[in-house]
């Protein structure tokens, strides 16, 4: 039997959610991702239907379908961004895949990239540089050492791929200009894998501490604030906290979402809750990265 | 004095294709470069890092390469940082908080700090005292009146972050006198 899993027609962070609750548990049926009808997704959206694709690959009785969106535009924007070069490897595509290259526009800062293991990440650090060297510091108004920290922030986020999901991950980088959220241009980072989540990854490290307490939301809090590992070592788990501060510092927002919860630094500009519990369970973990223009002072 | 040169020992043993110290399997393969660099000049009383020709530092990296080589070796070791910039520091700071240590580190423009787990104004006072060495720079002298404690904890770290005072005493009073 097959089950459609309606892609939003608006897929970011925020119509995620609706997203997991179509996909539910996605081991019983064959499932047809549609996407026939999307008007715009972004690269949360994008790297997210690669998680669940994966996901539904690897656990599902078949191989899922996707639905390439209808719209020309559309279609060709995820081509660029990169997604369907590596859909292929996970979905049955049906519909007309747009014949382009994934794209070094000057807003796709980096296109869908598979995070595999440590040369990927020295890859995406290394392409990522220059490109976004100059809309932080010349279109959002960061200071020059705000660039670094970018691509730390972006180093320790896939890396987190690879130490802790045990499956490789995508990762995503692009520039927009929000007018009706935010009036601003941001950049935005999006990861996604779907390995085993921080609930998994810290449990036998962790559990212990938190007693009956212990989920996917008590992990999510371990590791970005107290900065707990699935490692003994007291010197891991440093790089959420440090892409939490670097976020903080530039008024950017971090938001991690990991099984059934999703944990947020929440700047001003912003109306995301700090913690929400009782999601959909969704395979993985996803995290977001916004870097907002710099108001002038 | 023994000089590393980070870029050097990444590209030997791990990739000339890098540039970037970034993830933690490239930092400990750095590490081990650096130890054995260490071994076959060990008679160096100083051992300077080297960050000048690095561009990227993450907190991975920055963990394996400062925070463990100090574990390891800044019993027994003299290490001062050179050429570090405000974000290879952002990295290292807070991985020397984590491990309770404390390092010195000389920036691009040759100015002396103080990264790491040490009192505010201990940093302070070093800040003060190097910057009285600067050409022009105006000197603080404020910094430089510290509680016993701190003064004594700092001349702790200074007398294990150079080279090594035949007279510790002297050193003590003569840097708490301000």
């Amino acid at each position: 039997m097959t089950r459609v899993v309606n892609v939003p027609s608006h897929f970011d962070a925020r119509s995620f959610e609706q997203f997991a609750k179509a996909c539910g548990d996605m081991t019983d049926d064959r499932l047809l991702f549609d996407a026939h009808a999307t008007q715009w997704a972004s690269p949360f959206g994008l790297v997210g239907l690669l998680a669940a694709g994966q996901w539904a690959a690897e656990h599902g009785p078949e191989r899922p379908l996707l639905t390439v969106p209808g719209d020309r535009d559309v279609a060709h924007y995820w081509g660029r961004a990169g997604f369907f070069a590596h859909a292929a490897d996970w979905y049955e595509l049906h519909g007309k895949v747009p014949r382009v290259t994934p794209a070094t526009s000057s807003d796709v800062l980096l296109a869908i990239t598979p995070v595999r293991g440590t040369d990927d990440v020295h890859g995406v650090v290394e392409s990522v540089q220059e490109r976004s060297a100059a809309i932080l510091s010349g279109e959002l108004g960061l200071e020059a050492t705000a660039t670094m920290g970018f691509a730390m922030a972006l180093s320790e986020a896939c890396q987190n791929i690879v130490e802790h999901a045990g499956t490789s991950g995508w990762v995503a980088v692009q520039a927009y200009h929000w007018r009706r959220r935010l009036g601003r241009r941001v950049v935005v980072i999006a990861v996604a894998d779907a390995g085993i989540g921080f609930r998994r990854s810290l449990e036998a490290t962790q559990a212990s501490r938190f007693g009956d307490r212990w989920s996917d939301a008590t992990a999510l809090e371990a590791a970005l604030f107290q900065g707990a590992s699935r490692f003994r070592d007291p010197g891991r788990g440093q790089g959420l906290g440090g892409i939490a501060r670097y976020l903080n510092r530039w008024s950017g927002k971090l938001a991690v979402r990991s099984g059934a919860a999703r944990i947020s630094i929440v700047p001003s500009w912003d109306d995301d809750q700090p913690l929400t519990e009782g999601l959909t369970p969704f395979p993985g973990s996803q995290v977001l990265m916004i870097v907002p223009a710099q108001e002038a002072q | 004095m023994q000089l590393i040169d980070l870029k050097a020992i990444l590209q030997h043993t791990v990739s000339s294709a890098y540039g970037d110290l970034v993830t933690r399997p490239t930092g400990k393969a750095v590490r081990d470069g650096i130890e054995a660099a260490l071994d076959d000049l060990d008679t160096e009383p100083v051992t300077v890092i080297d960050f000048s020709t690095v561009r990227l530092l993450d907190y991975s990296c920055a963990d394996e390469i400062v925070g463990k080589l100090l574990l390891e070796q800044g019993g027994a070791r003299v290490f001062l940082l050179q050429g570090v910039t405000a974000s290879h520091c952002e990295a290292i700071e807070p991985v020397l908080r984590r491990h309770k240590l404390a390092a010195i580190a000389r920036d691009r423009e040759g100015r002396v700090r103080m990264l790491g787990a040490v009192p505010e104004d201990a940093r302070k006072a070093l800040s003060a005292l190097t910057d009285r060495v600067q050409p022009g720079s105006p000197a603080d002298n404020d910094a430089l009146v510290l509680p016993e404690g701190t003064a004594k904890e700092l001349l702790q770290l200074l007398r294990f972050s150079g080279p090594r005072d035949p007279d510790p005493a002297d050193r003590h009073s003569a840097g708490a006198a301000e």
